[in-house]
């Protein structure tokens, strides 16, 4: 079979039926390691000198990869990186490249299989948390953390330049940059968000939590209400030094002129331009110390659990734990995130979570093109975002399986969606839980990332394959080569035949063949879906066959039976994917290739826990990169 | 839409500000009675040309315009269009695919970006900020940086590429990608934060000195203090925010010394927000750019007209297919000639914005006199993604040093950065070398 040699992992019964016996159901991971243990160890290695070794082997090995090095070497730790880099080239069939002699599938299997071994000598007892660089807050951060802080949601961020991206998050620490102009937004907000609080008689509760009178003077309560207000904006209590700082920020000003209340507004308003409330600090006891992990205080903690799960500061509660010193404790730990899932502050992981993973903030801004998609308005746009977003919610909310994402036969839709699906019985804005038709499982189908994968005028079943391989499956194909040519369009591409035939046709290169392979069949899977995500026979003139076979001789004979199979046969993967993604939004920091034992240990405890989302949410939250921190930044990101 | 802006009642706002007979005076003083300062803008657009319609085919004066250009007919004469510069970073040289992110961050630079999509962002400082380092200061702002499309908000930029590389092509340090402003209501309240009645404007002004300053040197101390407990990576966090507030405290030492008839032309109306009509926006954009320009609020501007590989359509010039998606028009006849159709569009807005620099009279000529446009490409041609014989423009007559109406043809592999290091040199910046230049560009002047 042509396919078999690409994902060869998959392929022989007996090896998936072992890992049934297991318990592990199509479990990748689980077949690499049952593979190891029925090889002799020497096989795998022999072939990887074999087909690896003009390349791979000593004196100028290429891309960072030396088997000659890493295989002398009793520990497997320096190496990390790069044996996971070969497990995945070889796994995906993208090395030995097409230009050299191949293994064949059983050869493959067992070089996998040996890798796979080489990084389970990876001793998962030793702590390696990585580093997150010092996080500024984001926008949406820094509006929800006002609207907590000051009782007042307005938004002041919103006229802030937006944030830039990494590893697909806009939380990223070493991509949040500050550039000057963003300083002067600072001032500008923190004036207004504190002008804005004095009138307020909510705000003013939060700030004025006393009066002077004849037993309180002036200055102590000034004071008072100035640690109060830094505490909770640094979110973490004050240093006695802080607080006299402010309270001589408070003098001086009152010195220059000012009135007690403009003393006051310029002091809170220091607070609010302080890197302590702009960052979120997590201090190194000994900055350069190169070996030094530390565990995480509970402020920190609690700040790092308010900003995964709501994006804003920690509540009272959060602070009366971290206070009592009780946050490290797993079990109060997994009790605070049940509850904070159940609070809707909880509402910040959809809007920024689902909507970053799932790519849909590119929703705003494709532009179908009118003539050939009249339907599709700005109307119809918000109404696709909101059905993956209502999706996402009830998944969270009900506590489902993160399995749902690829195969439930439930949506939420209005009547225009509705309509768009060919659904009856459905009135009104409002939106609703329904059954899908056979044809549509899962998020993939939705409209929604349909619309975003496509170009204007056509669909995409690359960008479709691509969009697939790289949130879906967690395994992003290699960039193309810088001179691969384009798809023929038009006129031109008529007398080409069907889109499918032109892309085999493109395809014929065995450099672009490898991934395309992959990217393709996938893609093709979802032409019955136009570029908004209506249903359809044919494309122009052309019937659509949606039908493909998978690595190991799967077959499936449209969108729905894929998106089953999927979730078979790439259950880990997916499983695997979406957790790097978490973890990645969870850290604000890229996965490397050391988090390997968290990864694993994530993995462990969602197959025990049914898939639950809260399972994954518990364990991310228990992981020793949640709760620890080196003061040595980690290599760099492995999801690049 | 709700934030559609009426530009009309904008220009119209503009256009009376023009017509009152003092305007002389509401310029800076030197703008009449000394020579003019001279002003430097970038213009960046995507994916490369229709280069069969973009390079003139005789060399020197009188050129025939191309059919692209021929927009810029009226300014013909303050042109130079210049072929051949190349910029020999914007290449793989190793790091494999990322054209389009590359070449947005190498334009200014003429540095390789390290490739990273999250740690460790790294490029040069662009030419901008070169003049705004040391020239910045004379200005109430030191440089702005205009757009009219965000940073992309999901998913991977480029390749492997973080998305500050195709989305900035300002960097005020190797690591600090400016970003820029794609509100036009956001950068009219930033040029004229000090409110544009001089009333107003000196009632902020006094709030400002006295307090401002206070919280900038309360928060200075806090970031100095921090610093020293943290590492290195989070100290150059740290050292971003205390550029930021040394930029804010130089802006108001700025304002202070300026008397309140300095500031800009007072009936400007501000914008409402960002228009949905895409010509709209560039050319809101560009009033704002000619504005600031003007009123001497800054020397320095970039202009993202899209970011890199932006996909956009361009239904207004009939084409409905994305913009980098066709780029790669695999020589086809119909895609090359819906590119050059975009191409034109782009060029008929920088025609727009020389069009309003050339209609301000400044001292004994116009505004465009006393400046210095770059217009163009980091990619020669989308389909190869190549960056050798960029599509380049360089308007305006750089206070008499430069000589337009040609068409200048540089040795092949010139570096585009020595164009940079030449107009550093007429900006009163005089360094040895950035990024990969190898001396000056000469053939600016006869």
């Amino acid at each position: 079979m042509a396919m078999n040699d690409r994902f060869p992992v998959y392929a022989s019964r007996p090896l998936l039926a072992a890992a049934v016996v297991l318990g592990v159901l199509g479990s990748f991971f689980a077949v690499g390691l049952a593979a190891a243990d029925e090889r002799p160890s020497t096989e795998g290695r022999a072939l990887l000198e074999h087909f690896c070794g003009d390349c791979h082997f000593g004196e100028g090995a290429e891309g960072g990869v030396d088997f000659e090095k890493m295989m002398a070497s009793p520990k497997v730790d320096p190496f990390i990186g790069p044996w996971e880099k070969s497990f995945n080239m070889v796994r995906a069939a993208l090395m030995p490249p097409a230009s050299e002699e191949q293994p064949t599938p059983e050869q493959r299997r067992a070089m996998v299989a040996w890798i796979d071994g080489q990084l389970a000598r990876l001793d998962c007892s030793v702590k390696r948390p990585g580093r997150v660089t010092l996080r500024r807050l984001n926008r949406d951060e820094y509006n929800r953390t006002i609207r907590d802080l000051v009782g007042i949601d307005f938004r002041p961020a919103d006229d802030f330049p937006s944030d830039d991206v990494g590893y697909g998050f806009d939380n990223i620490g070493d991509v949040l940059t500050l550039p000057p102009m963003l300083l002067e937004k600072y001032l500008r907000a923190a004036e207004e968000i504190v002008a804005r609080a004095l009138e307020d008689p909510q705000a003013r509760k939060k700030i004025f939590i006393c009066r002077p009178g004849p037993k309180l003077s002036k200055e102590a309560c000034l004071r008072r209400i100035l640690k109060h207000f830094a505490s909770r904006a640094f979110r973490r209590p004050v240093t006695d030094e802080e607080l006299e700082r402010l309270v001589a920020l408070a003098r001086q000003v009152r010195q220059k002129g000012a009135t007690d209340r403009e003393a006051l507004s310029i002091t809170l308003q220091a607070v609010l331009v302080s890197p302590h409330f702009l960052f979120r600090v997590e201090k190194d006891p000994e900055p350069d110390d190169p070996d030094g992990i530390r565990a995480l205080d509970d402020y920190e903690i609690a700040s790092r659990l308010s900003y995964f799960l709501w994006s804003t500061m920690p509540d009272e509660q959060l602070f009366r734990l971290a206070a009592a010193g009780k946050l490290r404790r797993p079990d109060i730990l997994r009790k605070e995130v049940r509850r904070m899932l159940a609070d809707p502050r909880s509402e910040a992981l959809v809007q920024n979570f689902a909507a970053q993973w799932l790519t849909l903030r590119r929703l705003e801004r494709v532009q179908p093109d009118p003539a050939r998609f009249p339907q599709f308005n700005d109307q119809l746009r918000e109404d696709m975002l909101e059905e993956t977003l209502a999706f996402f919610r009830y998944i969270l909310r009900q506590d489902r399986s993160i399995l749902d994402f690829l195969t439930a036969g439930y949506t939420f839709v209005n009547e225009r969606l509705a309509k768009l699906y060919g659904i009856d019985g459905v009135r009104g804005e409002e939106f609703r839980k329904v059954k899908l038709p056979s044809q549509r499982r899962g998020v993939v189908t939705h409209a929604s990332i349909l619309t975003v994968t496509s170009n204007p005028t056509r669909t995409s079943p690359v960008s479709r394959g691509k969009w697939l391989m790289e949130t879906i499956l967690g395994t992003p194909p290699p960039p193309p080569p810088g001179n691969a040519a384009p798809l023929a369009e038009g006129k031109e591409a008529e007398l080409l035949g069907t889109l499918r035939e032109r892309l085999e046709q493109h395809r014929a290169d065995p450099e672009c063949a490898t991934c395309h392979k992959q990217m393709d069949v996938l893609g093709f899977g979802l032409e019955n879906f136009n570029p908004i995500g209506v249903w359809r026979e044919k494309d122009g003139r052309f019937p659509i066959d949606a039908s493909g076979e998978l690595p190991g001789g799967i077959t499936f004979g449209g969108p729905g039976e894929l998106m089953t199979v999927l979730a078979e046969a790439r259950r880990d993967d997916f499983c695997r994917g979406f957790t790097k993604k978490m973890l990645t939004y969870a850290l604000g920091r890229g996965v490397v290739p050391e988090d390997r034992c968290t990864l694993e240990s994530i993995r462990r405890q969602l197959e025990q826990g049914d898939y639950r989302f809260s399972v994954l949410i518990e364990a991310i939250v228990t992981s020793d990169p949640f709760l620890y921190r080196a003061a040595k930044p980690s290599g760099r990101g492995m999801m690049e | 839409m709700s934030y559609r802006i009426d530009r009309r009642t904008m220009l119209r706002g503009m256009g009376a500000a023009l017509a009152l007979p003092a305007l002389e005076a509401m310029l800076p003083a030197h703008a009449a009675a000394m020579e003019a300062p001279l002003r430097m803008a970038f213009l960046f657009v995507p994916n490369g040309v229709n280069v069969n319609e973009w390079f003139p085919k005789r060399t020197g004066f009188a050129f025939e315009l191309p059919p692209i250009l021929q927009p810029l007919e009226k300014f013909q004469d303050e042109i130079l269009v210049i072929s051949g510069l190349t910029h020999h970073a914007g290449r793989p040289n190793g790091d494999g695919p990322g054209d389009h992110a590359r070449c947005a961050s190498v334009f200014l630079t003429g540095t390789q970006p390290r490739k990273t999509s999250g740690a460790g962002i790294r490029v040069g400082v662009s030419v901008d900020q070169i003049a705004a380092r040391h020239k910045g200061q004379e200005t109430p702002l030191p440089s702005l940086e205009l757009g009219c499309e965000p940073g992309r908000a999901s998913g991977n930029c480029d390749s492997g590429y973080s998305c500050a590389y195709s989305s900035s092509i300002s960097w005020s340090t190797p690591s600090t990608p400016l970003g820029k402003e794609v509100n036009p209501k956001l950068v009219f309240e930033r040029l004229f934060s000090q409110g544009t009645r001089p009333s107003e404007r000196r009632q902020r002004r006094g709030l400002q000195a006295v307090y401002q300053k206070s919280i900038l040197d309360f928060v200075v101390e806090d970031a100095r203090r921090l610093s020293r407990q943290l590492g290195g990576p989070d100290r150059r966090k740290l050292d971003e925010y205390l550029a930021g507030v040394r930029t804010v405290e130089q802006r108001i030492s700025k304002l202070e010394q300026r008397t309140k008839e300095e500031l800009g032309p007072q009936a400007l109306a501000k914008p409402q927000g960002i228009p949905s009509d895409y010509r709209e926006h560039l050319r809101v954009m560009a009033d704002l750019l000619v504005t600031a320009f003007q009123s001497d609020l800054t020397r320095i501007a970039t202009f993202m007209f899209a970011n890199a590989g932006s996909n956009r359509s361009y239904r207004m010039v009939d084409v409905p297919e994305g913009h980098h998606s066709l780029s790669h028009h695999g020589n086809n006849a119909e895609k090359l000639a819906k590119i050059a159709r975009i191409n034109r569009f782009h060029v008929e807005q920088f025609a727009y914005l020389l069009d309003r620099l050339r209609s301000i009279p400044e001292g004994d000529g116009t505004l465009l006199d006393h400046c210095m446009i770059v217009y163009g490409s980091g990619i020669h041609d989308g389909n190869r993604h190549n960056n050798e014989n960029l599509p380049i423009v360089l308007a305006g007559r750089g206070n008499g040093t430069i000589d337009p109406g040609r068409h200048l043809v540089v040795p092949p592999e010139t570096p585009m950065t020595n164009l940079f290091l030449s107009m550093l040199d007429r900006f009163g910046v005089s360094i040895d070398w950035m990024g990969d230049s190898t001396g000056r560009l000469t053939g600016l002047t006869l």
